[in-house]
């Protein structure tokens, strides 16, 4: 079976964004690693849709706060979260809320292509397995195809399934990983840095499907490469030394930045 | 002697370093930068040359000098009593060594004290002309190398390649020793089963093998080594049932679940006890634990020997257990992090990510820690020899005295008879658990290549 994806890449990223259902909405929130302050006094609302991109030097805290969203800091013995972020109106760091059940709606793509030594087919199915997403095998094979075509890599890998995923390039490991991530059905993928591994048509491939997936799930990408944001994103966020020192549409923060901090980092003067 | 010689190579070594580096930073005449190689290199070079040369002049001296003292003191032997057997001849040699180096011969007489003033007076000369040997073969070898050094000179180069040529020399050292052992295990073995056909030996099934030597002939219904190696399967399958779970569990929860500091601590506390010696396990089977099996076998109106398979199965296991956990410890502590984020952040619980990704992925390394185990276990000889018994009894049953391959190749080799004939089956027997072994691991590498998950 194939899959009709929707037409979203029609609107550029740069025309202003419509307003969105929220997703995320954060407010005072702080990390600390031991005595280190992470995060200082966070407040961001990130909305449904969309793809937000985090920006920023590096060291100041992006992938800190994205592991805030889907609780994998929870894994670091050191790191201390405080503060209220909420997904879809409801506390994601409240006593009762499983972190495991947490990261199968907020899936996470990292910065190296880490796919599992297994097969392709198994490394898709892997998510769907363990959360009982499928009653039998042609559910599941079509759950895989479905993932694996909505990341692009359909028509490079239906013939070699059975192959292990650690056998593909660079770019289509990190189509592999994506696909993994949507297998699980999430609303919504958070990717660190998803291209720094990558050559320039992996990364051109990646930022294409970026676009294509945007109109099914909240997005929210780390990237040091300032043009990627304004490529892929339709909102920016501004890091600086654990602040979020602005926040916008992706074409305001690049063309009229308001904080100084901002247009020296846009303009290259400094990270 | 050996002090001399040792202190001339290390002055000649070092002074060759020094003088190579040095003459190497006057050619460059200040611009270091117009040398081919840096002036350590060509120390380096001067250095290793150097150092062969002196040691191989050193050990040729040795062999030459020996072989002639030896004919020179034959010689003057047979002048002086002509009658001698060749036998004594070594005798009075060995006897006349010994009272010129002030050693306790057997005895002592004219003849000898003779042969002794010879030897005195040829021993004092080797000792004079194999360090002087060496250091002459050093001395030119280091002038050559020092007239070798200029700009261009490739000394980089040609130090790695005799660096390599060491390294080559090492492996071939150990694979020529591999060999000799192997071809003397399958000659030996060869000729034990030209006296016994290998089914009898196989499988027949009483073990007596010394009992029914008559003239140096081996009695073939006495041969049968079937009990022990259902012994040796016993104990190690009961060894394995022990230290295979512990060890693995024992490992996952090291390097998954422990904190850092427990990690820290618990881990040089098993690698403690994989040192200790396998007699102190043993003693410890047949003192302690064997009297608390029969107790409580007695009390459960069964009948068990004071000496028993179970016991010595156990006390093994316990020694495995750190081998394969610290092993496996470290397998899955290799595994990357990537990975375990990657299963997490798929929503996984800790407990499939280690079952689903981790072990898997470890899987290969876990095999060979398993493997090593198995080794250890089917080679183990003294806890078997203290707490497992001697008798050579046919059984699977884990309650009665068993015996093992390696234990009955220790009686053979240390009773009182001849050599000759006690060699035979201990090679046979030998041989029998080398090719055990070495289909085990072709077999269990196998498995691995064909279900590995590899991470790299
Ligand atoms: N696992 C960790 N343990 C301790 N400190 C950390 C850890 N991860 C990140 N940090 C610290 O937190 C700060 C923010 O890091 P990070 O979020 O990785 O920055 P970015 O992704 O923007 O480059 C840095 O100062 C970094 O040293
Ligand atoms: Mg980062």
């Amino acid at each position: 079976m194939t899959l009709t994806m929707e037409n979203s890449v029609g609107a550029p990223a740069a025309q202003a964004a419509p307003r969105n259902d929220l997703k995320f909405a954060c407010r005072g929130v702080n990390v600390h690693y031991g005595d280190a302050h992470a995060i200082k006094d966070l407040a961001i609302d990130i909305e449904d849709r969309l793809v937000t991109a985090f920006i920023g030097p590096s060291g100041c805290g992006k992938s800190t706060f994205l592991r805030c969203l889907n609780r994998m800091n929870d894994t670091i013995a050191i790191c201390r979260v405080t503060g209220d972020l909420k997904l879809d109106g409801e506390d994601i760091y409240a006593p009762r809320v499983d972190p495991v059940q947490l990261r199968a709606r907020v899936g996470m793509v990292f910065q190296k292509p880490n796919p599992f030594p297994k097969s392709i087919y198994d490394n898709v199915a892997y998510g769907p397995r363990i959360h009982g997403l499928t009653s039998n095998r042609e559910e599941l094979d079509e759950l895989v195809e479905a993932s694996l075509t909505k990341a692009g890599l359909w028509n490079e890998v239906k013939d070699r399934l059975d192959k292990p995923g650690t056998g593909l390039s660079g770019g289509q490991q990190q189509r592999l990983c994506i696909a993994r991530a949507i297998a699980t059905k999430p609303e919504v993928l958070l990717m660190d840095e998803p291209c720094s591994a990558l050559d320039p048509i992996a990364t051109d491939r990646i930022e294409q499907l970026i676009g294509e997936l945007r109109s099914q799930f909240c997005i929210v990408i780390v990237t040091h490469s300032m043009q990627q944001a304004a490529r892929v994103s339709q909102k920016t966020a501004f890091f600086h030394l654990g602040h979020l020192v602005e926040y916008g549409d992706t074409t305001d923060i690049f063309n009229k930045p308001r904080d100084k901090r901002t247009e020296d980092y846009i303009n290259g003067r400094f990270g | 002697m050996f002090g001399l010689m040792a202190l001339i190579l290390a002055v000649l070594t070092i002074a060759a370093y020094v003088l190579g580096r040095r003459r190497a930073t006057a050619a460059a005449g200040g611009d270091l930068s117009v040398l081919h190689s840096r002036p350590v290199y060509h120390g380096a070079y001067a250095a290793l040359l150097t150092f062969l040369a002196a040691f191989a002049a050193a050990a040729v001296a040795a062999l030459v000098l020996r072989w002639f003292v030896d004919g020179s003191l034959n010689s003057l032997i047979s002048e002086l009593a002509p009658s001698l057997s060749s036998i004594e001849r070594d005798l009075v040699r060995s006897d006349a060594a010994a009272i010129s180096g002030g050693g306790f011969p057997s005895r002592v007489d004219e003849l000898r004290q003779t042969v002794a003033a010879r030897h005195g007076t040829l021993a004092g000369l080797s000792a004079v002309l194999i360090p002087g040997l060496a250091l002459a073969a050093g001395l030119a070898t280091l002038w050559t190398a020092l007239k070798r050094v200029n700009v261009d000179f490739r000394a980089r180069n040609l130090s790695e390649r005799i660096v390599m040529g060491v390294l080559i020399a090492a492996a071939v050292v150990a694979i020529l020793t591999t060999v000799g052992i192997l071809t003397s295990l399958i000659g030996e073995t060869a000729r034990f089963f030209s006296q016994i056909p290998v089914h009898k030996f196989l499988f027949g099934s009483t073990w007596s093998p010394l009992s029914g030597v008559f003239e140096g002939r081996l009695d073939q219904e006495r041969v049968g080594a079937l009990p022990l190696f259902a012994g040796t399967l016993l104990i190690t399958f009961i060894a394995m049932l022990v230290a295979l779970p512990i060890g693995l569990f024992a490992a996952i929860y090291l390097a998954e679940y422990a904190s850092p500091r427990m990690r820290s601590t618990v881990k040089p506390i098993l690698e403690i006890l994989a040192g200790v010696p396998t007699v102190v396990y043993g003693f410890f089977a047949a003192i302690t634990v064997a009297p608390v099996i029969r107790g409580i076998g007695e009390a459960l109106g069964l009948s068990v020997a004071s000496e028993s398979a179970l016991g010595a199965g156990l006390v093994m296991g316990v020694m495995i257990i750190p081998f394969i956990s610290s092993l496996s410890d470290d397998v899955i502590t290799a595994v990357p992090q990537a990975l375990r984020d990657g299963s997490l952040g798929l929503g996984s619980t800790h407990a499939e990510t280690i079952k689903k990704v981790v072990l898997p992925a470890a899987l290969p390394g876990l095999v060979s820690a398993a493997l090593l185990g198995f080794a250890r276990a089917i080679g183990e000889t003294m806890i078997v020899v203290m707490a497992a018994g001697q008798g050579a009894n046919f059984t699977f049953n884990p309650l009665e005295a068993v015996t093992t391959v390696t234990v009955q190749i220790v009686m053979l080799i240390t009773g009182d008879t001849e050599a000759s004939t006690a060699a035979g089956p201990a090679f046979a027997l030998g041989f029998t658990l080398f090719v055990v072994t070495l289909g085990f691991n072709i077999v269990a590498q196998r498995l691995v290549r064909k279900y590995r998950e590899a991470y790299d």
